[in-house]
């Protein structure tokens, strides 16, 4: 017997977050770990009249083929995943890892020259998805190595992502309604504003966002979701901060990472653990020194850092910034194969002004 | 055909490690993930005319699965918990030896568990644990303890399933051709430093990171050489109780009951731990050495001489045998070594010595980073 919360994740994915129609191809990306909620999407989406597409991975086989593959070989993109990324109208990702940690020893450089040969195929995804053609989403089905990484139970892990994404609820549908009403409203006070700057114990950085405008993530492509997010002036970024969180890319966990900025370029970067893995990343391309994004989570229902960023971005309390590519939807011109988030807490008097007014201090909202 | 490695470590848990013999009975405690060793298992014994029973269990918590005790910990009252296991207590009241695998599928699943609850589990148990070790220490019970690698292990190590595989089969040696003669050969190294520290008295302990005095006096050294744990590779005593005066910092996180307490510093005063901090984990540490009296004694001290363990990979049955280490544990002592400290609880903290940690025996250097110098 299904868990009912699997049924009602499915249906959040499929009616709400992709709003399936007929005739709507869809590609279902997962590992075989995560079986239960695959059939429940493919009996949704073909509720829903789409034609689902279940592709699972088994344990083990990213591992198989980093170390088998020659750097030829890891440069090939499957036809397959070329042709859901140029002609399908659904992509649902989800998490289902069994090992989270399972290319930590897998060179930095492999994993370079993979996201390398895959930038092409994802600048078209990021077109498609920009003007509406592909909607996609990402998820998480909970597995063992998940919950061991966020330091719980299978059981409680479980509880933690239905409630996260209101898979518990009656109604999660009118849960995600609200959301959207309440972060729509602080999205639109950010129209037309010019520059931000944040200040607190771990950081000191000033950034513009003149003409570009704050997407309101209500669900629709994350779930859960719970943040206000931009792609800020790709030349503006000035000043320093330090992430309180682990920043994780590749399985690897890059611990205290400090950045400084100018002229919107990482000119220092540092950090106490795996300091030669962030240097690597940094020199992937030039559009890695760069911001793509600067975002403030806003999801009060994940209360704690469990080292999987679907969820620790939207952790109330909290900002959090990616290097790499930009959002081209909202004007965000920077392009690299790296879209790399950090996570740093604003709860102990971390404050946001906004063309020189108090938006944001210690998690709360001013205006 | 299975993984000719994991018919390797079989041999030696059976021939070796606990040298079944005919009419033993013989439990496997490992969880389901474990199946294609415990079925190698199971097949040596059979072969050795012993009787092999196979039991869900192996954890911490004397429960059958990790989920079972989740909901045994949030659901269960008092007496639920402290309920002492009917099977796991014949084992080591009757039987003539047990196997056990470590094998959990998420090593974090009691994180959220309050450690008073744990502890009280381990507590009502004290009393089948004394005659386990009383009858371990007189050879009537075979004991042999190892891990079975799975994806939650080798999430724990930063390493795919494929690699550690071969760091497990690697350090047991069950990778080679003979392995039982290679573990012949770490036992014969290690008699001679435990004959030569027979009869010593005081042994003083000084590096960046500890500086220690301790007596062993009346107490032998044991030979840890993978009769009791797979791998193994140590010597170990029971340092006398009330001995115990200075100052150690464990440079390797202490994991137990699924948490992780960092950057451990304790302060002994006639043997007694009178100030415990961590960096990590401070309330659960200093509740767990308030489990009882003998929690603030040492019931262990302990160098590491495998080389072959050369990372930390946050399971102790490894890394206490890191080659130049020492460790101490906290709690009940080896009755086999001359330890009178009784406690619910046996907690091991490492502690590096490589960069200019040295042992001194009544004033001799005996050990200085991490080679033996006698």
């Amino acid at each position: 017997m299904t868990d009912i919360r699997t049924i009602n994740l499915a249906k959040i994915l499929v009616n709400y977050s992709l709003e399936i129609k007929k005739g709507d191809r869809v590609a279902v990306l997962g590992t075989s770990l995560a079986e239960p909620l695959m059939l429940e999407l493919e009996r949704y989406i073909l509720r829903a009249g789409g034609h689902p597409e279940l592709i699972a991975r088994i344990p083990g086989s990213d591992y198989v083929q980093f170390t088998e593959s020659s750097n030829e070989q890891l440069e090939y993109i499957s036809p397959l995943f070329k042709l859901v990324i140029e002609e399908y109208e659904g992509l649902i990702r989800l998490f289902s890892t069994v090992n989270t940690r399972e290319l930590t020893n897998v060179p930095a450089e492999k994993q370079g020259i993979r996201a390398k040969s895959m930038s092409e195929i994802m600048k078209r995804y990021h077109e498609r998805s920009a003007s509406g053609d592909l909607r996609w989403v990402v998820s998480m089905f909970p597995t063992a190595a998940l919950a061991q990484e966020a330091e719980m139970s299978l059981n409680e892990f479980e509880d933690f992502v239905y409630g996260a994404t209101y898979a518990d609820h009656e109604d999660p549908v009118k849960a995600w309604q609200q959301i959207h009403d309440q972060q729509q409203r602080l999205v639109e006070w950010l129209k037309g504003k010019q520059d931000i700057v944040v200040k607190g114990p771990d950081v000191d950085l000033k950034l513009s966002i003149q003409d570009r405008e704050f997407v309101n993530s209500d669900g629709k492509f994350n779930m859960p979701s719970g943040e206000i997010y931009t792609s800020p002036v790709e030349e503006s970024a000035e000043g320093w901060i330090r992430f309180s969180y682990p920043a994780i890319q590749g399985g690897r966990e890059v611990n205290g990472v400090e950045l400084t900025f100018e002229g919107g370029r990482v000119v220092k970067a540092g950090a106490e653990k795996n300091d030669a893995f962030l240097q690597e990343m940094l020199a992937v391309d030039e559009g890695a020194k760069r911001l793509g994004e600067f975002a403030i989570g806003t999801n009060v229902g994940i209360d704690r850092f469990i080292g999987n960023m679907l969820f620790d971005e939207k952790l109330g309390g909290t900002i959090h910034l990616a290097l790499g590519n930009g959002f081209a939807e909202i004007g965000g011109v920077n392009t690299s194969s790296i879209h790399w988030d950090m996570l740093c807490d604003m709860k102990d008097g971390g404050k946001i002004f906004v063309d020189g007014e108090l938006f944001y201090d210690s998690g709360e909202f001013k205006i | 055909m299975s993984d000719s490695r994991l018919e390797n470590l079989a041999k030696i848990l059976v021939q070796y490690s606990t040298s079944v013999q005919p009419g033993d009975r013989m439990a496997i405690l490992a969880q389901p993930a474990a199946m294609p060793l415990v079925e190698e298992i199971y097949s040596a014994i059979l072969k050795a005319g012993g009787f092999p029973y196979y039991l869900v269990g192996g954890l911490r918590s004397r429960v059958e699965t990790d989920r079972l005790a989740y909901l045994l910990f949030t659901q269960g009252n008092d007496e639920q918990i402290q309920h002492v296991h009917q099977f796991e207590k014949k084992i080591r009241e009757e039987f003539e030896g047990m196997i056990i695998l470590y094998s959990q599928e998420n090593t974090r699943a009691l994180s959220s568990v309050p450690p008073s609850k744990q502890s009280d589990r381990a507590k009502a148990f004290i009393d089948v644990t004394k005659i386990y070790q009383a009858r371990s220490a007189s050879g009537e019970f075979k004991w042999a303890l190892s891990l079975y690698p799975t994806h939650a292990y080798a999430q724990d190590a930063e390493m795919s399933l494929h690699e550690f595989e071969d760091y497990v089969y690697g350090t047991t040696f069950a990778d080679t051709d003979d392995p039982v003669a290679a573990w012949n050969r770490i036992h014969d190294e290690q008699q001679r430093l435990v004959d030569w520290l027979k009869g010593k008295k005081m042994l003083e302990v000084r590096g960046p990171n500890v500086d220690l005095k301790l007596s062993i006096e009346g107490r032998s050294f044991i030979n840890s050489d993978g009769h009791k744990n797979m791998p193994s590779g140590e010597i170990y005593t029971s340092p006398v109780e009330n001995s115990t005066e200075g100052w150690v910092h464990f440079t390797y996180p202490a994991i137990r009951e699924s948490r992780e307490v960092d950057g451990i510093e304790l302060v002994f005063e006639e043997g007694k731990v009178v100030k415990a901090s961590a960096s990590k984990n401070e309330e659960f540490l200093n509740a767990m050495l308030d489990t009882d009296k003998g929690a603030r004694y040492l019931g262990e001290f302990a160098i590491g001489t495998n080389k072959r363990i050369n990372k930390f990979i946050k399971s102790i049955l490894f890394d206490e045998k890191i080659g130049g280490t020492i460790h101490m544990a906290v709690g009940y002592g080896f009755t086999e070594a001359g330890s009178k400290n009784e406690s619910a609880i046996h907690w091991d903290m490492i502690c590096d010595m490589r960069e200019g940690g040295q042992i001194t025996a009544d004033g001799e250097l005996f050990y200085d980073s991490g080679e033996f110098r006698i």
